[in-house]
């Protein structure tokens, strides 16, 4: 600990010799609620959906760079590994989405009680299971159509 | 290993430390700015979800041609802009919770440059993709 | 990098077990954090075996009747036993909440007890708040106007502006929010929490204080105001049902609303 509590940290005995306080335990023993865990996802699935955000600009960049770069960009895309990052990275997209709208609702200054936050947060899961659900089935059908096309 | 024997390094007064160095009289574009990122993205990125399933599995010559229509290419300028400023501000605010002492502001330049560069890359991308378009007329 | 584990000093081990005298009818498990200054060793989980039939309702009477039976020794922080006081807040069943307005039957299993999360533990369940109070001091929580007030009443005030403070007046600092806060935990060198913000919000709500633009200007950092990330532990956790995350969306409205 770097910062000014570190003083706080130095007691004292009962004959008056210095000793080091131990910190009470926090992580390790709060209660997960639904709000606590639906807030670190929100963060975690930003970090995911830069990061995805990042390799969609490699394959752009193998788009406009030419033909040869373009067909191994598509060939690593239509790996299944490719695809199975794909759909985190797009659960992650639609999870972000949704906790960023429930964050706005907060900001503008609706929604605050406790039992409006947690019923809320239920909802929050369930829309997100269901527009990836739905996204996900519809890459695939269109994805095998093309394939079909291809030959 | 050496045991830590604690002792009274502090002796400012409560008050004085807890007001520390004042107020830094920022915070608030900051904050606006990721709500204002936020909001844009919304429909930016509904947009683009429409525009993966055209592309998905394209041929370089569908994705030029895609491209290369001034409309489509704006808006992925757009998109790609402002993803990669609310990046920015949302890895920034992480930097700032997890990462204190020596690390921090290395970390924070860090992340400037990283998200300028890969936005820097998408729009010259883009750009490109406009040029092969127009080439191919 | 912030330490997400405890440090080697702060890891608990296993205590001692009292087990519940002959005959006793109801018996629940309290399990509690101890350590003393003068012990030589690390924080333990001590367990109290308690008959819950033989003593009042609420947590703080089982622990009151822990101290006075069983554990003399056993240490916390208590007063007014009705929770306006604040003192007795603790860590119970891992929310923190006052232990004289925890019911010993809203909770299942054994009755884990611990002090309020990241913060120094003078003894057992009695951890040091000087820093909170510190905080709780450099946002000026009085009255601040220039007009003198009227010779023979008190400053008026409509209906309206007083009910701006409901929910606002009511804290009474037990400081259970500020330490759910994990923002609080990594950064409460500098950030202010959910407790010490509603507090200047109560103060900037409050249309006889003159000086709203000063208590905004002191609180437009980076840290003190914009850790806040809405994580809302703070208003789940309240034991006096109040909505510090809600004070603090005001807050952060209004210094919006300046500099639009």
């Amino acid at each position: 600990m770097q910062d000014v509590r570190k003083a706080l940290y130095v007691g004292s005995r009962s004959d008056g010799t210095l000793v080091q306080r131990p910190m009470s335990p926090h992580l390790q023993i709060y209660r997960r609620r639904l709000s606590m865990i639906l807030s670190i996802s929100n963060r975690i699935t930003g970090v995911i959906a830069t990061g995805g955000a990042a390799l969609g600009i490699f394959w752009l960049n193998a788009a406009a760079k030419g033909e040869k770069s373009y067909t191994t960009a598509s060939k690593v895309a239509r790996n299944p590994l490719s695809r199975l990052v794909l759909f985190g990275w797009i659960v992650s997209v639609v999870y972000h989405t949704v906790g960023g709208i429930r964050h706005l609702i907060w900001d503008s200054g609706h929604r605050f009680d406790k039992e409006e936050v947690n019923k809320d947060g239920e909802v929050a899961v369930r829309v997100t299971v269901g527009v990836s659900v739905v996204l996900t089935a519809l890459l695939c059908l269109v994805g095998r159509r093309r394939a079909k096309k291809r030959g | 290993m050496n045991a830590y024997e604690p002792h009274v390094d502090v002796m400012r007064s409560h008050l004085g430390r807890v007001r520390g160095l004042g107020v830094g009289h920022s915070g608030a574009e900051h904050w606006w700015g990721e709500r204002a990122s936020s909001v844009v993205l919304l429909p930016l990125s509904t947009w683009f979800v429409v525009q993966m399933f055209r592309l998905g599995g394209a041929s370089r010559a569908d994705v030029i041609k895609w491209g290369g229509k001034p409309i489509n290419a704006t808006l992925l300028i757009a998109l790609i802009i402002t993803t990669f400023y609310h990046a920015r501000l949302g890895l920034q605010v992480i930097v700032d919770d997890y990462v204190h002492g020596h690390a921090y502001l290395p970390m924070r330049l860090l992340i400037k440059l990283g998200t300028f560069l890969l936005g820097l890359l998408g729009v010259i991308s883009v750009v490109k993709l406009v040029i092969a378009h127009d080439s191919t007329k | 990098m912030v330490e997400l584990r405890l440090p080697h000093n702060s890891t608990i081990g296993v205590g001692k077990t009292v087990l519940a005298p002959e005959g006793a009818k109801n018996v629940r498990t309290f399990r509690i954090y101890r350590w003393s200054p003068d012990d030589d060793r690390n924080p333990v989980m001590d367990s109290y075996e308690v008959d819950v039939d033989v003593i009042g309702p609420m947590v703080l009477d089982a622990i009151i009747h822990i101290k006075n039976e069983i554990d003399s020794t056993l240490t916390f922080r208590r007063s007014c036993r009705e929770g306006i006081c604040g003192s007795c807040a603790m860590n119970i069943d891992g929310e923190n909440t006052l232990a004289c307005l925890k019911p010993i039957k809203s909770i299942e299993g054994d009755i884990k007890i611990y002090p309020l999360p990241h913060m120094p533990v003078v003894k057992d369940l009695v951890t040091n708040l000087d820093g909170a109070y510190a905080q709780l001091r450099s946002i000026q929580p009085w009255m601040k106007a220039d007009t003198a007030p009227p010779p023979d009443k008190e400053r008026l005030q409509s209906q309206k502006e007083r009910s701006k403070l409901d929910g606002l007046w009511e804290c009474i600092l037990c400081f259970c929010c500020t330490t759910s806060c994990p923002s609080y935990w990594w950064n409460g060198d500098r950030y202010l929490g959910p407790s010490v913000l509603l507090a200047a919000y109560r103060w900037i709500a409050d249309s006889r204080d003159e000086h709203t633009g000063e208590r905004l200007d002191g609180l437009e950092d980076t840290f003190k105001l914009y850790a806040c990330r809405t994580i809302m532990n703070c208003t789940q956790t309240c034991p006096k049902g109040l909505n510090p995350a809600k004070a603090i969306g005001h807050i952060k409205e209004l210094q919006l609303a300046r500099k639009l």
